[in-house]
């Protein structure tokens, strides 16, 4: 029963940042991420309590009021005190093919999961790798830095997962992470202006 | 056996009186949503009559093909309403003739007909609209395979009707993940062959102008005739949909006559359900520019694709 | 608990000088450093711990020692540094105060027993040192600092899927109790070569290395000596911990790999640079590929690693600071407008030169040491083919720096320019590359201080 709720959980998530790589606004990426953690949330917060951890529960609690509450508000905020220039997302290669690369890497991350993890887990390991394949790829195929920022919080998102599959690390750890992923968010925000598109040629970046 | 001759007369007549009643249905509830008043419910019949009665004009540059191609394409989707599961859960007379690709086949080769008119017929509008149909058709054609496959992978056959049934009787498949993705697959692209917003849209406002235009130059009897079967041709894609996919439910798998006659108004109202969500999101949705049809069919195709990779990860590697 | 000390006065200094001495920050910030080395050279002399919560010996008492003497040096040179400060993305105040509590927490993060935090606080330090790296606010400064970001954040995430792997076939997460357990199994192996890459893009491994050159190129120049100096050496320190855990010859030659390519593409990239900031940029990253390498061998080799991060990081830190010097009054970037420096800036010039051969291993200097003792151990386990390569690959990048820093200092062709002002501050980079010189005293004080890390 729980394998089953993990793989719709799993599936629905990886749809998501499918859909993330289809927008083309950065508001709606934002948006879609916050509804990706929510899930995430209330899918950490229904086994902490199907099973009685305390510490899941709180975990499930930080993951909601961090990431699918207050990142997407201060991001979203960020935006809109930009000009218009960070409202559209820009790919570096065309929609199409960033979706069909997004499906790729999820057929890959079964084989992966497959060819080196198969004693170790089970077979439903591949949806986190999947996920933060996903992220690193929207990482690479955008130029806008929001985007990025969200590639780099999905990656995140799927650690949760696959530490969800393989044993809890302990809480502390997972605080931290929570925390530093907070604060990592809050310095992007305040270095974030509109990127230049030729910023690629700037000599004193070259070499 | 003679009573399923019957009952394909039956599914016949049913399909055959039904298709314009469900279309003018779906007008109906997108004039209504908008606030207006619209049509009469059975205005497609009146279309149709008019046509009938009028005379049949054919350019000058076309050769016969044109004028036979509305009756073979209408000859087509009659055939199909003899072997999809409309009002009945167990194979009817021809049922064995063709599986579900088969099926699929021969919607293929009814929409190439249209298309090869279209182009016979010299008109530039006749001719926009074939490209624009056929670059669709090309990338929805993978993923009704892969539904299809999937589908075959579930129940082990290509059987619509065994689909129908597996899915009846056994929650685990209806609940399961890879049923939902495939019937999200099926939908979006229902939308799509279908010829519904965000894809085409046929309100007074704005001309859609991917399956409207083929039929430019037709009039008369054979106009007609390509109307009825592409209302035809909706009603069965939805209720494949209906029956085959997502409410698969009181289909009556036995022969018995109460529950078949039952069941046909039962399906009706699940079409009327379909329907409005239909009108639902016609009023939500604004058309999509063209280019960007094609990444909405590429995330059908994900659902689809996905649908194999949750079959893998969750049945075990 | 003592061990803590130096962390906590450095932490200390950060939170008062943002919040109750604004105006003496800078007093506050020297104070603080020099309660941190205080602590540090008293802490030598401490007896190893072994809790639960801490993991000291001789190897942290060195890292604690190292970090806190560069950070003395760091924060009186940016004293100087940030009188010429306008239009920084920071305020003074705030500068000094993200830098201690940057050298905070990596002062904390080397007495830990534990690979989970060890992580927490390596990528803690990414956040406090973004908005340091982008200071100078022109739009390279902003790309390169959100590169670094982004680049840095991502490799430590995949660090964290392989602390989890660790976490998972071994189910315990602390130094102590990983060394009394015999540790194999495939899982362990996926989660050495995934530590091997997380840890390795904050260290400048290739090919994970490319925010390197441009973060040190923008950076203002305290901060990318400390970066070179300190925060390199620190990320390496988790893994020479694991590999002391964990001893796999596939892993050690994974680890090999990918320090070779580092040394490879590091004295390389050196030939075509243009400004002079990302030529020590990508010194250093050849020199921590020869530490990752020293590493992966173990035995002597380590030895060497330890001896070479710890010269390289008084040599390069001062090279680093002078060349904010050569910033501030020459006003360019670039290689080929710098001339004749020796007439300009007699010590900055003179300290440059040696600061160059120093980075680059050459005799008097104990970096030289640690190199050869290194490239010996390559060659007594890999075979004379690849040592004479890794070799041949060092000297190349000694050639082309020392060509390149040559010409800025010596040649005089142009018609002499008045003498420019020098900081105040420079006697900090001179002290420096001048201690680079005499670490070679003090070598076999090291070899026999850390026997007891080496296997």
């Amino acid at each position: 029963m729980e394998k089953e709720i993990f793989a719709l959980v799993g599936f629905w998530e990886i749809m998501l940042s499918i859909f993330m790589q289809w927008q083309a606004y950065t508001i709606s990426n934002i948006k879609t991420f916050s509804v990706q953690s929510w899930i995430l949330g209330i899918f950490l917060l229904w086994a902490g309590v199907f099973h009685g951890f305390i510490a899941l529960i709180i975990l499930a609690l930080l993951t909601i009021i961090t990431r699918a509450i207050a990142m997407p508000l201060y991001l979203g905020n960020t935006i809109r005190k930009q000009i218009y220039r960070a409202r559209e997302n820009k790919h570096r290669i065309s929609t199409g093919l960033s979706i069909l690369i997004s499906l790729l890497l999820a057929v890959f991350g079964y084989l992966v999961y497959y060819l080196i993890l198969a004693g170790h887990g089970q077979s439903l390991v591949s949806i986190p790798i999947t996920l933060m394949l996903q992220g690193a790829f929207l990482i690479v195929s955008r130029s806008n830095a929001y985007s990025q920022l969200i590639g780099y919080l999905v990656m995140e998102n799927s650690m949760f997962l696959l530490s969800f599959l393989f044993s809890e690390l302990p809480f502390i750890i997972e605080a931290g992470i929570i925390l530093d992923v907070l604060g990592v968010v809050v310095v992007a925000g305040l270095l974030m202006r509109v990127r230049d598109e030729d910023i690629e040629k700037e000599e004193e970046l070259l070499g | 056996m003679l009573n399923l001759f019957f009952l394909s007369i039956l599914q016949l007549l049913y399909v055959f009186a039904l298709a314009p009643l469900a279309v003018g249905i779906l007008h109906v509830f997108d004039e209504r949503l908008s606030s207006r008043r619209g049509p009469s419910i059975f205005q497609e019949y009146y279309n149709l009559f008019k046509f009938f009665r009028k005379q049949s004009i054919y350019p000058k540059t076309a050769s016969g093909f044109f004028s036979y191609v509305p009756y073979i394409t209408f000859g087509m989707y009659l055939f199909l309403t003899l072997v999809l599961p409309i009002i009945t859960a167990f194979p009817l007379l021809f049922g064995p003739v063709v599986d579900f690709v088969g099926g699929g086949l021969v919607f293929g080769a009814a929409s190439t007909f249209l298309k090869l008119a279209s182009l016979d017929s010299r008109n530039s509008y006749s001719i926009l609209g074939t490209s624009r149909a056929s670059s669709i058709g090309i990338f929805t054609e993978p993923i009704i395979l892969l539904i299809f496959i999937m589908f075959g992978v579930i129940s082990g056959t290509n059987n619509p009707y065994v689909i129908n049934n597996i899915l009846q009787t056994s929650t685990s498949w209806f609940f399961s993940l890879v049923h939902l993705f495939v019937g999200v697959a099926f939908f979006l692209v229902l939308i799509i062959e279908t010829g519904q917003l965000p894809i085409e849209s046929h309100t007074p406002n704005e001309f859609g102008s991917i399956d409207s235009l083929m039929s430019l130059e037709y009039s008369g009897r054979e106009l007609a005739l390509l109307k009825w079967g592409s209302y035809i041709k909706s009603f069965l894609l939805m209720n494949v949909f209906l029956n085959v996919f997502t409410l698969p439910f009181f289909v009556p798998m036995k022969f018995n006559i109460l529950a078949i006659v039952l069941y046909m108004f039962i399906n009706f109202l699940k079409i009327i359900l379909l329907l409005a969500i239909f009108a639902i999101i016609n009023n939500i949705v604004s058309k999509y520019r063209l280019f960007k049809i094609f990444d909405y069919i590429l995330i059908a195709f994900s659902f689809a694709l996905m649908a194999m990779v949750v079959f893998y990860v969750v049945n075990g590697g | 608990m003592i061990y803590l000390l130096p962390s906590i006065s450095a932490t200390l200094g950060a939170i008062l000088s943002f919040s109750l001495f604004r105006n003496k920050h800078k007093e506050v910030s020297v104070l603080a450093s020099f309660l941190a080395l205080m602590f540090s050279i008293f802490l030598l002399f401490e007896p190893d711990s072994f809790t639960a919560f801490f993991y000291v010996d001789s190897l942290s008492k060195i890292f604690l020692l190292m970090i806190s003497c560069v950070y003395l040096g760091v924060v009186i040179f940016s004293i100087g540094y940030l009188e010429h400060s306008h239009g920084h993305l920071v305020k003074s105040y705030q500068y000094f105060s993200l830098l201690d509590i940057f050298v905070g927490v990596m002062l904390f993060s080397v007495t830990l027993n534990n690979f989970g935090l060890f992580w927490v606080s390596i990528e803690g330090t990414t956040f406090a040192t973004a908005l340091l790296v982008a200071s100078e606010n022109d739009i390279a400064a902003l790309e390169a600092a959100w590169r670094y970001i982004m680049i840095v954040s991502v490799g430590l995430t995949i660090g964290l899927v392989g602390t989890l792997f660790l976490y998972s076939s071994a189910h315990t997460l602390s130094i102590t109790d990983l060394l009394s357990r015999q540790n194999q199994g495939s899982l362990f192996f996926l989660s050495g070569m995934l530590l091997v890459v997380g840890y390795g893009t904050k260290i400048g491994i290739f090919p994970m290395y490319t925010w390197l050159p441009d973060a040190h190129g923008k950076a203002p120049a305290p901060i990318s000596a400390i970066f070179s100096a300190v925060l390199l050496p620190v990320s390496l320190y988790p893994l020479i911990r694991f590999f002391e855990v964990y001893q796999n010859p596939s892993l050690s030659k994974f680890a090999f790999v990918l320090g070779f390519l580092s040394v490879m593409t590091g004295s390389i990239m050196t030939l075509n640079q243009r400004l002079y900031k990302r030529l020590f940029a990508y010194s250093s990253v050849e020199n921590m590929g020869l530490s990752l390498i020293g590493v992966s061998l173990g035995s002597y080799a380590l030895v060497g690693t330890i001896v070479l991060i710890f010269t390289h990081a008084f040599a390069k830190s001062g090279v680093f600071m002078l060349t904010g010097n050569m910033l501030h009054e020459l006003k360019t970037r670039k290689i080929e407008d710098v001339k004749g420096l020796i007439k300009i800036m007699p010590k900055t010039g003179l300290f440059l030169f040696f600061g160059a051969l120093a980075v680059t291993g050459t005799p008097p200097f104990a970096t030289f040491f640690g190199e050869l003792l290194i490239v010996s151990k390559t060659i007594n386990y890999y075979g004379w083919t690849v040592g004479v390569a890794l070799f041949f690959f060092l000297v190349c990048g000694f050639l082309f720096i020392n060509y390149r820093v040559i010409n800025m200092v010596f040649n005089d062709e142009t018609k002499p320019v008045s003498s420019a002002k020098e900081s105040p501050f420079t006697f900090v980079p001179v002290i420096f590359i001048t201690l680079a010189a005499f670490v070679i005293l003090i070598v076999p004080i090291f070899y026999r201080f850390i026997e007891g890390v080496i296997k």
